[in-house]
């Protein structure tokens, strides 16, 4: 879908890190809005309206910890249908989209608030986007702006021997809704995986640490799907997706996570599916 | 005394990684200072070498008998400030001087350093950091010269080198080009593997390195002639405490620290000295709260962005700095706990 990209959006390759991170620095002081050549490379010559209220975007006007955003997409009650898909863009990070989301059957078709939450790396003050498409074939866009710095390079690790232990380790709650009849409800799927960007520096080799990070992830519920998400090196360590389903018939999620090795991590809250597992 | 007895090990495994890392840096800083090259970054070390010149000096407090603490300031690193806002301590021995903790600047460093001298002349053999943090060892500098072993956790070395191109970054922003002009990131020579004993001349200081707590490089050095403990980041009085490790970690050494009843503490940020448990209560019902609260709403299936609206704000007004630190320290519960 991104096949004439020149910019790199999901990830960067190794190795070309040190040079873009240079490029990208003099070009932004130069040139502050970078938004209209993103869009032409994300959605070519595609229309999008802007803030007309069919989606909303949360995001702390200033990021305590910039390798540790929340960021939350709304999309209101007066919204009908299936949606088709959502993004989530950072317009400064290095690799900006860092999400690509496409809906299945069973992600609902509206009746309240549908949302999808989830944590981002970010790397310098900027805009950051959430982008539908409904129904129709139209394109929402809303933006906020935060004040972040270092989300990408931030040597994450608190505990930096903790951090690989547990590998693909994955929790997944559904919460039951205060009302059962309730046309949505919510889940909440969190991957334990440090997502490497690429970007942290190895302090023994000094070169930088191969990026490893989740790069798709799958929800289903039954045979149905709830969405596919394309993931890139903008989601923060251990990923964390929260987000609304259809609240009829089972609860029970079977989610498929692919990172760029690639492993495979699936894991779920149905019966039998409490323990995460992992295959090469 | 603050860990489980263990059979002395000298810190010679780390020393070969230190190394590797030493070398590391220096590359990478050569590399650097060539990009940033039209930043100017090439006159810092004169700067630096006219400012050492006009150190003032620090003052400092007897705690006991050949003990000294000089307390810093419960600010952020600004210009005024110069990095002065940690607590940073020396100990003399017959023979030579150890120093805990150099502030957060060169030239805070090198004031330090005025001060020292403005109390003994003897030589300063040991550079003990107590953990990786820029208010700790930016003015690791100032105290280069021949002879002097910096001393720190074994994982200090690694902890800093990661780090290293954002904390010089941060510092010369917040500090402003004056204050931080020949500060610079001095790595541990000496690696403390679990417990080293350093000898200054008829006194003797133990180095216990901890496992993650505060950050992931805490070491509590304890004078044992009199009894003092210096505990570094491990404990904060009336400066709100950060959370850069395990808040897990961190409450399970308070349990074991309060345990023991030297004849007093260092904090590395409050006063000069205290006393144990009592000095302990309140960094330990800060954490405590703040780990119930982020237990319960995880377990509600509450979410960070509400956490950090809600978590430990029963702590408001108890504390200095805590608008500056409260909500990330509730965000790294969070991440941490969530876990569970």
């Amino acid at each position: 879908m991104h096949k004439h990209s020149s910019r790199p959006i999901y990830a960067i390759a190794a190795g070309a890190i040190a040079a873009l991170t240079a490029l990208s620095f003099s070009a932004n002081a130069d040139d502050d809005d970078i938004w209209p050549s993103l869009q032409k490379e994300v959605y070519g010559t595609r229309s999008i309206i802007e803030n007309d209220g069919a989606v909303l975007i949360d995001a702390p006007e200033r990021a305590e910890d910039p390798a540790v955003v929340p960021i939350t997409i709304r999309v209101p009650p007066s919204v009908k249908g299936p949606l088709k898909s959502m993004a989530l863009i950072i317009d400064k990070n290095p690799a900006p989209v860092a999400a690509n989301i496409t809906f299945g059957p069973a992600a609902g078709n509206g009746g309240g608030e549908r949302r999808m939450t989830t944590r981002v790396r970010i790397d310098t003050y900027s805009y950051v986007r959430a982008v539908i498409e409904t129904e129709d074939g139209a394109l929402h866009m809303v933006k906020t702006f935060v004040k972040a710095s270092g989300g990408c390079s931030a040597p994450a690790p608190k505990d930096a021997d903790g951090e690989t232990a547990d590998l693909g380790r994955m929790q997944v709650r559904s919460f039951d809704p205060a009302l059962a009849s309730t046309p949505l409800r919510e889940a909440l799927i969190m991957i334990k995986h440090p997502n490497t960007n690429g970007m942290q520096m190895d302090p023994i080799s000094r070169g930088y640490i191969p990026a490893r990070f989740i790069k798709s992830i799958e929800v289903k519920r039954g045979d149905d799907l709830v969405f596919r998400a394309k993931t890139g090196i903008s989601i923060a360590a251990n990923p964390h997706f929260r987000f609304t389903y259809a609240n009829d018939g089972d609860s029970a999620l079977s989610v498929t996570a692919i990172d760029t090795e690639p492993t495979t991590f699936t894991g779920g809250n149905g019966a039998g599916r409490q323990a995460a597992a992992v295959s090469q | 005394m603050c860990t489980p007895a263990q059979l002395q090990t000298i810190a010679r495994p780390g020393e070969e990684e230190t190394k590797a890392i030493a070398r590391a840096l220096k590359r990478s800083i050569s590399r650097r200072s060539v990009l940033a090259g039209a930043l100017a970054f090439s006159v810092a070390p004169i700067v630096s070498r006219v400012s050492a010149l006009a150190a003032t000096a620090m003052d400092f407090t007897e705690v006991a008998p050949g003990v000294f603490v000089h307390q810093g300031r419960y600010e952020l690193q600004s210009p005024q400030n110069r990095g002065d806002m940690a607590n940073a301590s020396f100990i003399v021995g017959d023979d030579a001087i150890a120093v805990i903790d150099t502030l957060g600047s060169a030239k805070a460093g090198a004031d330090l350093l005025a001060g020292i001298r403005a109390i003994s002349d003897k030589p300063i053999r040991y550079v003990i950091n107590s953990h990786m943090h820029p208010d700790h060892v930016l003015g690791n500098g100032a105290f280069k010269a021949d002879g002097t072993v910096f001393v720190g956790h074994h994982k200090l070395a690694r902890g800093l080198a990661a780090r290293a191109d954002t904390y010089l970054a941060s510092s010369k922003a917040m500090l402003g080009d004056d204050a931080f002009a020949g500060s610079e990131i001095v790595l541990p020579t000496q690696a403390v593997e679990k417990r080293t004993t350093l000898d200054l001349g008829g006194r003797e200081l133990v180095l216990e390195a901890q496992s993650v707590a505060h950050t992931d490089n805490d070491l509590i050095v304890t004078d044992a002639k009199t009894g003092t403990v210096f505990l570094g980041d491990l404990l904060f009085s009336g400066h709100v405490p950060t959370l850069d490790g395990s808040l897990r970690g961190w409450l399970s050494l308070i349990d074991q620290l309060e345990r023991h009843a030297p004849a007093r503490v260092v904090p590395g940020h409050g006063p000069h000295a205290m006393q144990l448990p009592a000095a302990l209560g309140d960094e330990k019902r800060y954490w405590s709260t703040v780990a119930g609260d982020v237990r319960k709403l995880i377990a509600e299936g509450q979410t960070l962005s509400e956490a950090t609206k809600t978590a430990g704000q029963s702590e408001r007004g108890k504390w200095a700095m805590f608008d500056q630190y409260h909500v990330r320290n509730v965000t790294a519960a969070f991440a941490e706990l969530e876990w569970e």
